[in-house]
Order: C-alpha cells, then sequence, then structure tokens
C-alpha cells in the first residue's frame, strides 16, 4: 500500500506557490489591500476565484461585486489571507477525486463551512488574529493528502475495514510513521505558512501530546468543528466520516459550548 | 458504510454526530444490501465515536437493525455507550427497546457463539430480575461462567475486583434476543442448546452456517444439549435426521442429551438413532469419558478417518490462493513475500514451539482449508498494521492473525468468484500451539508453500 517513498515523491511535486498568489498575501499580511489587488489582477484564475466566492449567497450582496479592490476592502485583513490560503488549496486540490466520492463544489463548500464556524469559534473564544484565522484553510489539505495517497488503493482498504474500524489516517502513521497531519506540515512549509498555523492543524488530528494552552484549545475546537462539518449528509455521502479518528475525550470538555456556538438544533431531521 | 466484521458479529462505526438529517446517508442501498448479504450472527452499531445523537438518527439505523433481526433471526443492538449514552437511550425507547444493548463490544462478543474454547468468567448485575436470569442463561449456554450479584450493593462490592473477572457486565440489555440456538465450544465438541418443543422453526434458528462452518474447520463432534426440550414434532426429527446425513460425509457424530421421551414419540428416538444420533443421560458421561470422546471425535479434530484428497480443481487455483496470500502480506506491511519452494505432502513444520498458525476454510462450488504458520515474531511484524502498538499481548497478536487470514479468505472467496465458482468462508481458527492445528492436519495431504518474509520463512499450506 502507502509507502514512505510516495509520500517523499507526493511532497516533492507539491507546486510552489504561484509567484503572484505569494506577492498577494505578502502585500495583505503588511495590510496593503489596495497593491494586493493589483497584483491579484495579474492572476486571471485567482481573479475569477475571488469573484465568484464573494458573489456567494453566503456574503449576501445584493449586486454582483467585480472589482478586486473592491473585493479586497470587502474582506479585510485577516479574511482575504484566509482565502488566498484557500484558493492554494484549491490548486492542490484533484480535478477529479478517487477515494472520496467529492465534488470540486462541494470542496469549495467544505472550506467555505469551515472557514465561517472558524471565525464564529474565534470570536467567541476571543482568539481571532490573521494566523488563527487562517488555520482553518490547512486542515482541508488532509483530505486532499488522503485522496491522493490512498485513491488507488481504495479496495485495498475496504478489505482492510472490513475486519478492523480503522481510519486511513491511523492506517497511513502504522505504515508509514507519518500522519496526514505530518504531510499538512509539509505543504506549509513548502508554501511559507506560518508555523502557529501548522502547529494548530497538527494538534487537530487530536493526537499531540504537551500542547501550549492555546493551541490545545484551538486544536480542541478545529478537531470538534471537522468533524461537525464531516457528519453533514453531502460529506458522509463522500466517505469522508471515515478519514480520520473522531477522538471524543480530546473535545468532550468543550462539547456544550461548541454546540451552542455552531447554534446546533438538537432536534435536527 | 459498510460494517466490520470480528467473529460473528458486524459493527457500524459512525462518527462525530448522528441526526435525522445525516443518518440517512451512512447507509447507501448497496451498504444495506452488503449487511443484509453478512453471514452473522449480531449486528451491532458501536456509539463509541458519536458525540451527539438524537431519536430521529438512532432510528434509521435501528429501523435495519430491525428488519435484518426479522428476517434473518440474529441479534440486534447498540454497544459502546457511557452511562450518559445509556440513559438517552432509555428514555427515547423506554419499554419499547427490541433491540439489545451491550455496554463494549467485549461484552456483546459473549452472546454470540465462536469457534474459540474460552469459557470466560464475568460479573453481572441488572435491576431487572428477568433480565438478569435472561443474560445469565445466554452466556451459560455461550459456555461462559457468570457469577450474578442479586443486589446492587452486592454488585458494587464484587466490582471492587475487576482482575476477576473477564467483564464487568452492567447496562446492558437483551432485546428480542435468543432467537438463535446457542453455541459453545468444548474442547473440540461443539455444543448446541435446545429447549421447549421443537419444530419447523428449528431451520430458522438454527444457524446452518456456522455448523458448516465447524465441520469444515475439523470439528467432529457435535452435542445437542436437550435438557430442556419437552417435545418435538416430525418437522424437528425431518431436520435431526438430515443433519445427520450431512454429518455422515465428514465422518462426524452427533449427540443428544438429556433429550426425555415422556412426550416425543419412542419410534422418534429409533429413527434418529438410525440416522446415527446417539443419546446420553449425562454431558458428563461424554466430556468425562476419555474413550468415548476419542471414538466420537471430541478429543481432537484428527477423527476424521476418511482423508479427504486434494482435488485437480483446487489444485488449479493455487496460484491464485498463493497471490492472495502474498499480496495480503505485501498490503499489510509493504513488504514482500517470496515463494522458496512447493510440495504436495502432508503438513511438516520445523520448530513448532515458536510458531502461531491460523486457518481458515471455504465450502460451496470448491471446499478446502488455508492454513498458514508463521514464526510468533513474523506472524507479529505482519499483523502490525492492524496491531498497532508494540504489543506482546498474545490474545490480541492471534485476533490480528485471525482477522488477517480472514482477509485472505475473503480475496480467495472474491477470486474463485470471478471464475464463477462461489464459495463460503469458515470462520478464522488460530492456534496459539501449533500442536493442536497438527492433531487436526497432520495426516492430511495437502500442498505445502515455504514463503520467505522479512528473513525468515513461513508456511503457507492448503488441504481438505
Amino acid at each position: 500500500m502507502v509507502t514512505q517513498e510516495q509520500i517523499l515523491l507526493y511532497i516533492q511535486n507539491i507546486p510552489p506557490a504561484p509567484f503572484v498568489v505569494k506577492q498577494t498575501l505578502d502585500y495583505v499580511r503588511v495590510g496593503d489591500l489596495t497593491k494586493a489587488a493589483k497584483c491579484a489582477e495579474e492572476d486571471p484564475a485567482l481573479k475569477l476565484y475571488l469573484r465568484t466566492l464573494v458573489n456567494r449567497p453566503i456574503y449576501g450582496f445584493r449586486n454582483e461585486v467585480s472589482d478586486l479592490s473592491q473585493i479586497f476592502s470587502i474582506l479585510g485583513i485577516s479574511t482575504a489571507q484566509q482565502i488566498l490560503y484557500n484558493y492554494l488549496m484549491t490548486l492542490l486540490a484533484p480535478k477529479e477525486w478517487g477515494l472520496f466520492n467529492l465534488s470540486s463544489q462541494a470542496f469549495y463548500d467544505l472550506q467555505a463551512s469551515l472557514s465561517r464556524k472558524w471565525a464564529k469559534i474565534l470570536t467567541h473564544l476571543n482568539l481571532l488574529n490573521h494566523d488563527n484565522e487562517s488555520a482553518i484553510t490547512l486542515l482541508p489539505a488532509s483530505i486532499i493528502v488522503c485522496d491522493a495517497l490512498f485513491g488507488e488503493y481504495k479496495s485495498e482498504v475496504e478489505q482492510l475495514r472490513s475486519v478492523k474500524a480503522l481510519d486511513y489516517n491511523t492506517i497511513l502513521h502504522r505504515l508509514t510513521k507519518m500522519s496526514l497531519f505530518d504531510i499538512c506540515t509539509e505543504i506549509a512549509l513548502k508554501w511559507e505558512i506560518s508555523p502557529a498555523i501548522s502547529r494548530i492543524v497538527h494538534a487537530s488530528s487530536g493526537l499531540d501530546q504537551e500542547l501550549e494552552a492555546n493551541d490545545k484549545i484551538l486544536a480542541q475546537w478545529m478537531h470538534l468543528l471537522l468533524f461537525y462539518e464531516l457528519s453533514q449528509s453531502t460529506y458522509v455521502e463522500a466517505g469522508l466520516n471515515e478519514f480520520v479518528e473522531f477522538q471524543i475525550e480530546f473535545v468532550q470538555e468543550i462539547y456544550e459550548s461548541f454546540m451552542q456556538v455552531v447554534e446546533y438544533d438538537e432536534t435536527n431531521g | 458504510m459498510r460494517p466490520t466484521v470480528k467473529g460473528r458479529i458486524a459493527v457500524f462505526h459512525p462518527q462525530g454526530f448522528l441526526d435525522g438529517n445525516n443518518a440517512p446517508s451512512f447507509l447507501t442501498i448497496d451498504d444495506i444490501k452488503a449487511t443484509e448479504s453478512l453471514n452473522i450472527d449480531m449486528l451491532l452499531v458501536s456509539l463509541k465515536k458519536v458525540i451527539f445523537f438524537n431519536k430521529n438518527g438512532l432510528d434509521v439505523f435501528i429501523r435495519l437493525l430491525d428488519s435484518i433481526r426479522s428476517h434473518k433471526h440474529i441479534a440486534v443492538g447498540l454497544c459502546d455507550y457511557d452511562s450518559a449514552k445509556f440513559i438517552t437511550i432509555n428514555k427515547f425507547y423506554g419499554s419499547n427497546l427490541t433491540f439489545s444493548l451491550f455496554r463494549t463490544e467485549k461484552i456483546a462478543e459473549l452472546f454470540v457463539p465462536t469457534n474459540k474454547n474460552d469459557s470466560k468468567t464475568v460479573l453481572l448485575y441488572n435491576e431487572d430480575a428477568s433480565q438478569r436470569s435472561a443474560m445469565a442463561i445466554e452466556l451459560f449456554d455461550y459456555g461462559h461462567n457468570p457469577v450474578i450479584a442479586q443486589s446492587k450493593k452486592e454488585f458494587e462490592e464484587k466490582k471492587q475486583n475487576p482482575d476477576l473477572y473477564y467483564a464487568i457486565i452492567e447496562e446492558t440489555y437483551l432485546g428480542l434476543f435468543g432467537q438463535k440456538i446457542a453455541t459453545r465450544v468444548t474442547g473440540n465438541a461443539i455444543i448446541y442448546t435446545i429447549a421447549n418443543f421443537l419444530d419447523a422453526e428449528i431451520t430458522n434458528t438454527f444457524n446452518i452456517a456456522y455448523h458448516n462452518n465447524s465441520l469444515n474447520v475439523g470439528f467432529r463432534l457435535f452435542i445437542f444439549d436437550a435438557y430442556k426440550v419437552v417435545s418435538m414434532n416430525v418437522h424437528a426429527l425431518n431436520f435431526f435426521t438430515k443433519l445427520a446425513s450431512s454429518a455422515a460425509e465428514y465422518n462426524a457424530s452427533i449427540c443428544f442429551v438429556g433429550l426425555t421421551f415422556e412426550k416425543t414419540p419412542q419410534s422418534f428416538k429409533n429413527d434418529l438413532e438410525d440416522a446415527g444420533i446417539m443419546f446420553f443421560d449425562q454431558m458428563e458421561d461424554i466430556l468425562k469419558n476419555k474413550d468415548l470422546l476419542q471414538e466420537l471425535g471430541g478429543s481432537s479434530a484428527s477423527a476424521s478417518k476418511q482423508v479427504r484428497t486434494l482435488t485437480k480443481a483446487l489444485i488449479n487455483e493455487l496460484p491464485g490462493f498463493i497471490d492472495a496470500t502474498v499480496s495480503t502480506i505485501a498490503m499489510m506491511t509493504n513488504a514482500q513475500a517470496v515463494k522458496e519452494s512447493m510440495n504436495i505432502q502432508t503438513l511438516e513444520i520445523k520448530n513448532a514451539a515458536h510458531q502461531y498458525a491460523s486457518s481458515i476454510g471455504f465450502y460451496g462450488d470448491l471446499d478446502g482449508m488455508i492454513i498458514l504458520i508463521f514464526p510468533k515474531d513474523i506472524a507479529k511484524k505482519a499483523c502490525s498494521l492492524l496491531i498497532g502498538e508494540d504489543s506482546e499481548d498474545e490474545e490480541a497478536i492471534l485476533d490480528s492473525l485471525a482477522e488477517f487470514v480472514n482477509i485472505i479468505g475473503g480475496r480467495a472467496k472474491a477470486l474463485l468468484g470471478e471464475k464463477k465458482n462461489r464459495v463460503d468462508i469458515t470462520l478464522p481458527r488460530t492456534y496459539a500451539d501449533v500442536n493442536s492445528l497438527m492433531e487436526m492436519a497432520q495426516n492430511k495431504k495437502g500442498v505445502q508453500v515455504n514463503l520467505r518474509f522479512e528473513g525468515s520463512n513461513f508456511i503457507f499450506f492448503l488441504t481438505r
């Protein structure tokens, strides 16, 4: 099945962040949104992504917003950074998903939904800052990596899962001593994403020991948010409910607050 | 979502949130069909990784469980919950609980037949005396030793010594249960417990697949514990005579213990005796009589006098079976196993003391048995993906070895299926002591393939 060599090859083949995106991110980080918008104009794909995203119902604009400088000022620094990272992830995402029954649209929706709820969570926790807000964007990389590595071994995993309830992350770690979250850290390194972000995402596996207090809180909320999203029908049908192991004890203490923050209706369905 | 099958129990493992909106997405039509076709005695939904559930969500699974229970006569229920979840489930379903509740999967395993000969001592308590008795009877019928606490106080006292018990059974409930005939293994004999009035329903409640499994993996003595049987009709009589004829093909013995003929016609006894069934008054008459046990085939699994020979059709499939084994090892370890030699011979094992063995049988259009014998450290390596952490626990290693051969059996079944050969596979059997395997296999001729993996040899043996 998946070998260490395959993982190394996969990491090697991750394309560097496109120059325009990198530069746009640099401008966003220093707070110069005008220059960021100007820079983003040079990448038609990025431009289209931003326009499509901002004009989705979630943002609630009555008229179409097409001017990039307008879009950047609407988004603000933190959200702009978050969306640029989300864009980077879409570059890594496959055109055709092999393992999970996902469409590009469903993946974008997952990114958007995670980002929106994560912002609510950070506000609730009073931990809103640029890096924390962007941390959620790296999380779906684990899904992309999982699909890329296990896509060709679907039937083998099914056979394995027919005798033992193993998730993909556990299988990968037992086979290669590397987890999906380790690979996310490698991606972050390659794309010069802040180590603070990759640390939180790594901890959101729920398996890391000796975490700093704030990192632990963020990791707990991210872990539960991930499973909240992966319990939605679209993602259950896509097979995502089984991709990492839910560490229920890790999130037990924040469960009540989480239900309030995401306004979960317990009579659902 | 597909259930995971361990022994004769299949378990669904949903994660996260379970409500009426998302629960139907866990079960596609294909999932339901695949689950219905499983050859199991119990189907459960584990709530271990479910942080929230509501009644609408659970109902989706319960409907599937109920439907499978009603037409397959198997036990169904929920497992792996804590006290809070147990209270919630009871609040949702109250007295309408048709399914069972097992606090852990380990507890559920005590209520199904296995092919292991291991009687477990368990501590049992339930506030409801009828539940307490029902559970105790089931546990006893499955060959275990329940210690029943009659009061909460007594239970709490006994609970202080958990090391004395294999499991502590509380917050557990038997729903519509006991529809299947309870089965236990004693030595190399299989004991079925039958009760009340036996009629045509026995064809539904007797687990014929398990019985065939047992014949195919080498069991030769089958005892019906019939102390609680009041009477039987002609349909039950026909069932037992047919069972006796099929057992004769394997040179197996069928015995009845404790059956009285006060309300059953004496002619039935004659008919059953003519079919080869023997009658005894007490279980001890068989189990404590070594010579008789030997004669009946219950002292070892080697009693078969007719040695079944390899067939050409079976040998034709050998490359496929070896490929299924080698590819499973490659899948589980990312290392290659290489064939070193191959001979038609009786099983020959060097250094038997340092080996583990496992076997799985198949029957249908083709029948036979695959036996694997590994040096202990190699067995551990081969199963490390299933075991996880570096475990020295022999039971965990043997359990993983059983899962391992189950995958091989599944692959072999699929392979034969591609050639339009329909077969079923038996439960895997593992041997911590290879000598007990030799008792069963020593006279059997088969194809022995010596393979090399990670610098050590292991044996693949195909026989009938």
